[in-house]
């Protein structure tokens, strides 16, 4: 069992075939992830792991839900 | 003890069978306005009135049990800012306005332009060049003639803020970019008020519920150009998001608990997702 990844509105066309069941490797990060995806650190506005605000630095562990949200402010 | 204005109420009643089978009181609209010009006070003040001695106005009967008769009595008194009157700013003023809150100030310094008639529910082909502002007091004229809206035709900035708020229960924050969120966030937490905020691009958006001194979803999506400058707003994605942003407005003005104080409530309308993030 991998992560689940989900990318919204701009970043969707970085999210991988294997989104919902993606491996990850020892140590990995929210940083080392985004690197492995091709995204822009830049373009990510919020972090989410399994509902909670993460960071760069935060860890991923198999099973947990990832979010990557960029900056949104229409109305 | 009946007062004059009680005593009006009464004789104007009503008795009919409620929506639920029970029998009621109701008063028309008709009655409301001409109470309130004899006693020369605002509508929304002769609806307060009317429900506090069980008489329904009719024009809030179909609230019940949603809103309930306290609730709405509460809200009829309640007094909000909401800065902005563009997408969502339309929307809200209209679920607003036929919800029933009593005194709505609003503030955006923009005319309508073509471009605007995708999404924002004020924009009318009659209207294109013409101040937000204007619309705001016409469509309040149009649907609720009780209900007080101020319309401020000017861009809110330091310091001026602190009058716009003045009074008020509860701040929206309904701007389209990102520059002054944070602004009006700041402000509202300084007011000590808590500020309802709400963002979209595309088929994507959130709604924050802020309390006072709490951080918010201004404080994490900058002041720079957003991707709304890609995937524009569309205007189902615009009311869906003004709905929930008027919901959780409604539920801090009846003192009902706001589920999403210290979360963004991230919608995802293209795979129909949601996600309540604590931030």
């Amino acid at each position: 069992m991998g992560i689940e990844i989900k990318c919204f509105a701009t970043l969707a066309q970085f999210l991988p075939p294997n989104g919902d069941d993606y491996p990850i490797d020892q140590g990995e990060t929210i940083k080392s992830l985004l690197a492995k995806l091709g995204i822009p650190e830049k373009e990510v506005a919020l972090f989410f792991i399994n509902s909670a605000r993460a960071y760069l630095e935060s860890d991923i562990k198999n099973g947990d839900r990832i979010g990557l949200f960029p900056a949104v402010g229409g109305g | 003890m009946t007062t004059p204005l009680i005593e009006a109420i009464r004789n104007q009643a009503v008795h009919i069978v409620l929506p639920k089978g029970d029998e009621g009181e109701t008063i028309s609209l008709d009655a409301i306005a001409t109470i309130a010009r004899e006693h020369a006070i605002p509508g929304y003040i002769v609806e307060a009135e009317a429900l506090r001695n069980d008489v329904y106005p009719t024009r809030y009967l179909r609230n019940m049990d949603g809103i309930t008769k306290n609730d709405q009595i509460r809200l009829l008194e309640s007094s909000i800012a909401q800065v902005g009157l563009g997408g969502l700013g339309g929307s809200l003023l209209e679920i607003f306005i036929r919800t029933g809150i009593g005194r709505i100030r609003t503030a955006d310094d923009d005319d309508f332009e073509e471009t605007n008639l995708n999404r924002q529910a004020l924009s009318t082909l009659g209207n294109i060049d013409c101040p937000k502002s204007e619309a705001a007091l016409e469509r309040g004229s149009l649907v609720n003639s009780s209900m007080k809206i101020e319309a401020w035709n000017q861009y809110l900035k330091q310091p001026n803020f602190q009058d716009f708020l003045t009074g008020c229960d509860v701040v929206v924050d309904a701007l389209g970019g990102l520059e002054t969120r944070l602004a009006v966030q700041q402000a509202a937490a300084k007011a000590n008020i808590p500020l309802v905020t709400g963002a979209l691009a595309g088929w994507t958006g959130y709604v924050g519920v802020v309390m006072p001194g709490q951080s918010g979803p201004a404080d994490i999506m900058g002041h720079d150009n957003a991707v709304e400058e890609i995937l524009g707003c569309p205007a189902a994605a615009v009311t869906f998001i003004a709905s929930v942003m008027a919901t959780e407005t409604i539920k801090i003005l009846t003192g009902n608990h706001s589920t999403l104080a210290g979360n963004m409530f991230v919608i995802d309308l293209k795979s129909l997702t949601f996600d309540t993030v604590s931030i």
